[in-house]
């Protein structure tokens, strides 16, 4: 079809209706493709011709409007939810009579396991590239936190479960807890939301977020990018407690530590009260003990001194004492009584030593003293 | 003359002894040295003897005190 402007002069100018059918052309000869995003604002009603929805890029929020037959999609008997990711094969098209673009479905698939298998794969990587998954990333969980945040399902056991596991551990821990969508499309935000909220309440200090155990569907929420970004961004600790041991979903890569049940879980986040009693228990005891082996010691050393402050008068003693033998031996030694012992004797006469014979007469009195004992002596000559 | 005290009485006793050894007090003096230094080594042993008996005396109070 020829599309023709009207001429004013030099000017061409083109009537609405000319220039969309123009571009409709144009769009027209685009080939068909697949796109991929999140089911929103899906329209549908008996008596229109098509359906109307909006897809959403996750990523970004971009969105793109879509229009199928009533009747195809009818067909497929998708029963699609809002949130809900999608891969739709169509083209371009523009709606003439209102300027309209819009994607024209021609088919609509759900995504599959596999496709949900190699998006997972792909942001697995993507995310660890950019660092989200290092070890150097994971924060402290605190020791004694003064309030617990848990995020879990509204209906959940994983709730109860996680509940009853930090009580029994730690009786007066004060956790918060908040419910919200756990499976379906909108649980990923939904999550998110939940966490950013549960973070921002008041001396929450580490965060449990608890989902059972469920097929590889059901826990997809918590592999979403949005929810992993969320995580990431906490400023509190998170402990993720997603499904089972076999299970990984991204979150437990995402989050500070990673729990497989709800007792590991309330043993990441509390401690164990009655171990806490009992170790405080025994620093009781040990610092008792150390009291008294201080003070046992300290006597001892006072023992110490009082022994030898009895010692030490005792002590100067004996060594005056053997001073004074030692002195007494010496005289000893030099009395004169050694010198009569060898056989000499001192002869006196009126209490004179006598030195020379023509001291005395014959006669005389004279007192003889020897080594043992004296005799009391005439002379009978002289000489 | 007041009684000497322990330790003058001791001073007393060493310079005899050294008086005596050095050989040159005669016998008489040797011999009065002698019995004075005697005396002086009984006036030191018993002031000894008494103060040890203080000692022990005062131990033993000390000893009976304890708790």
């Amino acid at each position: 079809m020829k599309i023709e402007a009207i001429e004013y002069g030099d000017r061409s100018v083109y009537t609405v209706s000319a220039f969309n059918r123009g571009v409709a052309e144009w769009l027209s000869r685009l080939p068909s493709l697949w796109v991929e995003g999140e089911v929103t604002e899906l329209r549908r009603q008996d008596r229109w011709q098509s359906i109307f929805l909006t897809l959403k890029d996750p990523a970004d929020g971009a969105c793109l409007a879509v229009t199928m037959p009533r009747g195809q999609f009818d067909a497929l008997r998708l029963d699609l939810a809002d949130g809900e990711r999608i891969h739709v094969f169509g083209r371009p098209q523009l709606y003439e009579a209102r300027g309209d673009f819009r994607f024209r479905a021609l088919t609509i698939e759900r995504f599959g396991l596999g496709d949900h298998l190699a998006a997972l794969e792909r942001l697995k990587r993507k995310l660890a590239d950019e660092g989200l998954f290092a070890p150097d990333r994971k924060r402290a969980l605190p020791r004694l936190p003064r309030r617990i945040g848990l995020v879990t399902g509204n209906d959940a056991a994983a709730k109860r479960d996680v509940l009853t596991a930090i009580t029994a551990r730690f009786p007066p821990a004060r956790i918060l807890v908040a419910e919200t969508y756990v499976q379906g499309p909108r649980a990923a935000s939904a999550i998110a939301e939940a966490l950013r909220e549960i973070c921002d309440a008041p001396e929450i200090e580490v965060v449990v977020l608890a989902r059972g155990g469920g097929s590889f569907e059901d826990l997809l929420p918590f592999s979403d990018e949005r929810l992993i970004r969320a995580i990431a961004d906490c400023p509190v600790p998170i402990v993720s407690a997603v499904g089972h041991e076999q299970d990984l979903p991204l979150s437990d890569l995402v989050a500070d530590a990673r729990a497989s049940t709800p007792t590991a879980a309330a043993r990441l986040v509390v401690p164990d009260l009655a171990e806490l009693n009992a170790r405080l228990e025994r620093s009781r005891a040990a610092l008792a003990r150390g009291t008294r082996s201080a003070l046992d010691r300290e006597r001892r050393r006072l023992d110490l001194a009082r022994d030898h402050l009895r010692r030490a008068p005792l002590l100067m003693l004996e060594r005056r004492r053997a001073a004074l033998e030692q002195t007494a031996g010496r005289l000893r030694a030099l009395s004169p009584r050694a010198t009569l012992e060898r056989g000499y004797a001192i002869v006196r006469a009126a209490g004179e030593i006598v030195r020379a014979s023509s001291q005395v007469a014959t006669g005389a009195r004279v007192d003889v003293e020897l080594g043992k004992g004296g005799l009391g002596a005439r002379v009978e000559e002289t000489r | 003359m007041s009684e000497p005290s322990f330790e003058e009485a001791q001073r007393e006793l060493e310079g005899i002894v050294e008086r005596l050894e050095s050989g040159k007090a005669s016998l008489d003096e040797a011999i009065t040295l002698w019995e004075r230094g005697e005396e002086l080594y009984r006036l030191c042993s018993t002031r000894l003897d008494t103060a040890q008996g203080k000692i022990e005396e005062l131990a033993r109070r000390v000893e009976a005190v304890k708790p």
